[in-house]
């Protein structure tokens, strides 16, 4: 009997590897499974284990969806073992994804953290789709240090987008690095925005995305126009089983992306 | 509805022998008789063979035991095409209006929202609940605090309240109506003075149970969301986490918990699944994610963590709190930690 929680089997097709610590799993899903960018999925390793994961690959692409891992614990780093051709299992899509209808006509700022790239390069890759509907694309993304940048084949490539306005700073350089260093926060000066219809889009690590939400405070965005993408260990992805609550929501259902006008207000949500 | 009247022991004992051929049978017994202690209830397979009886106050476990078990396969892994099989039907007897109104939050996950959790469906329409009054009431008891009766309204199927030699039958949806009409001929009509007898009956424990809690001066059940607000940083929480030793029975014992964690598991005949069992909000685990970060790292987070899901999260989405006073939690702790006294701290 097909359950709630019955995962779809899907094929591991191939692993690129990003840094020493993540790798992008490329799943075809052997039964029809389409996402909208932002929502996410949970992965079953068989045995092993579930955990929630937003994929990181064009939702227009219909045969495979990319994911983009950290090996943080006890599942990530079995995964990080596995080789191709095995199968695993995903279920969802869950939550809402970015609200990108809200987004037609604005100047959208994507501030990303480490891995936290991975959901927003999905954002990316539906925003390049159709950049004619956004007035202008800037991406600001932080590293701690030039080897753990992620999609550092694409990255350059990028440079060509036209519309887009990207650069990337490293917590600490290195003797090949000519870019900038310091926080993510330190290059959020002097955007070139319109900050009459700006939205911004944040997506880290925690505490990255505090202060970065601070920053961004600071320089005239409204806490309705700061969406930020917020992770717990949510486990059923449906609002039933408890894990992700946040105030009066489920991070599951009610997000993951929220806007700061939603947090403001509720206590301890950078835990 | 029109209520109706069981005559005696015997039309009872005649009634559950009837249902017995159609539905498994769950009803009260004495778990064991300790003297000078209340006795203790549980849900007893079949008919005590000592004579059956109704539990004067609810049982050891919560009813949700039957409808989102402990432990339970939730899923196979990919797509399995097995049936799901034939439901068993079971009637319960003696369930509780504390337990009643708890089963309303676990329909509201279970049954509300995104999707409907098939398994948990099935099994409540596969459930004949047949309730009680109660008699009398647990040392821990706090219902009418929390806005509920000691006698089932509604939530139930059939209502049987003990009057004199016999039960007043109330009825409480088309599936007890139908098994009344079915069986007409065990029943008779309940007389107007038998349902004044009732009322008086069930005033008289109200008003025993209201001075009993008067003593104890549990801040009101309307009042506990802004409590929690006020309260968030009160030293409440460190001071009453103090004896916790993150055993985690009040929320496995809790009526209204129903937090889960679901796990992947090769069951002995080598079939991978996905298994569904109960997590507690007390364990340090519970909110942990891979790479260690933990937002509800020490006990006092967690405990207030069991308190703002009862009294704000609940209270903002179902508008009443998730707390039905069956005192369970309060038995079951260890470290002797009574929510009575946690929320009475947070109102000094």
């Amino acid at each position: 009997m097909k359950t709630l929680y019955t995962p779809i089997e899907a094929v591991l097709e191939d692993v690129i590897v990003e840094t020493p610590t993540i790798k992008t799993f490329v799943l075809r899903p052997k039964e029809k499974f389409s996402f909208t960018t932002g929502q996410f999925i949970e992965l079953t390793m068989p045995e092993i284990g579930e955990a929630p994961f937003t994929p990181s690959s064009d939702p227009n692409l219909k045969e495979t969806i990319d994911v983009t891992i950290m090996n943080a614990g006890k599942m990530t780093s079995l995964l990080h073992q596995a080789s191709k051709k095995i199968s695993l299992g995903i279920r969802g899509p869950y939550g809402k994804g970015y609200p990108l209808e809200k987004f037609t006509g604005k100047d959208i700022l994507i501030v990303g953290g480490g891995v936290g790239l991975a959901p927003l390069r999905s954002l990316l890759l539906s925003l390049f789709a159709q950049m004619h509907k956004y007035n202008r694309v800037v991406l600001r993304y932080g590293a701690r240090s030039p080897d753990d940048i992620i999609y550092k084949q694409l990255l350059p490539k990028w440079k060509n987008v036209k519309g887009l306005d990207m650069m990337i700073t490293v917590d600490k350089g290195n003797p090949a690095w000519a870019g900038h260093v310091g926080l993510v926060t330190t290059i959020l000066n002097d955007l070139p925005l319109d900050m009459q219809k700006a939205v911004v889009i944040v997506c880290g690590p925690p505490i990255m995305m505090k202060f970065a939400t601070l920053k961004l405070l600071e320089i005239g965005f409204k806490p309705e126009d700061i969406y930020l993408s917020m992770e717990k260990n949510m486990s059923c992805g449906l609002g039933k089983c408890g894990h992700c609550r946040i105030g009066p929501y489920y991070i599951c259902k009610d997000g993951p992306v929220f806007t700061y006008e939603q947090l403001k207000d509720l206590h301890d949500i950078w835990d | 509805m029109q209520e109706k009247y069981l005559t005696d022991q015997t039309a009872l004992l005649d009634f559950l022998k009837i249902l017995s051929q159609e539905f498994r049978l769950f009803t009260p017994k004495i778990k064991e008789s300790v003297p000078n202690k209340e006795d203790d209830y549980i849900y007893y397979q079949g008919v005590d063979p000592a004579g059956f009886r109704f539990n004067p106050y609810r049982v050891i476990d919560p009813v949700k035991t039957f409808f989102t078990p402990a432990v339970e396969k939730a899923a196979a892994y990919f797509n399995v095409q097995d049936s799901p099989g034939v439901p068993v039907k079971v009637a319960l007897f003696g369930v509780k209006s504390c337990d009643l109104h708890a089963l309303i939050f676990q329909d509201y996950v279970f049954l509300e929202g995104l999707a409907e959790d098939a398994l948990y469906r099935q099994r409540r329409e596969n459930t004949l609940i047949v309730s009680s009054d109660c008699a009398d009431f647990k040392e821990v008891c706090f219902c009418l605090a929390m806005g509920v009766k000691p006698y089932p309204e509604k939530g139930f199927d059939l209502n049987l309240s003990v009057l004199n030699d016999g039960y007043i039958v109330s009825i409480g949806s088309s599936k007890g109506e139908e098994i009344i009409n079915k069986h007409r001929h065990l029943f008779v009509s309940a007389k107007d003075s038998q349902l004044d007898g009732l009322r008086q009956k069930r005033e008289n424990l109200c008003s025993r149970l209201n001075e009993r809690l008067r003593s104890l001066n549990i801040p009101a059940y309307d009042s506990l969301q802004r409590l929690m607000h006020q309260g968030h940083d009160a030293e409440t929480w460190k001071n009453f986490m103090r004896t916790c030793v993150e055993c985690g029975g009040c929320n496995f014992i809790c009526s209204t918990c129903h937090c889960f964690l679901l796990a992947d598991r090769k069951d002995p005949s080598g079939e991978l699944n996905k298994e569904k069992s109960w997590d507690a909000c007390q364990y340090a685990a519970f909110s942990r994610v891979a790479g260690g970060a933990n937002p509800l790292k020490t006990r006092a987070q967690r405990l207030r963590n069991r308190f703002l899901k009862k009294f704000d999260f609940f209270v903002t989405h179902m508008k009443m709190p998730a707390c039905c006073g069956c005192g369970r939690c309060i038995e079951v702790c260890p470290g002797k930690i009574d929510i009575r006294e946690v929320l009475k701290d947070l109102a000094l």
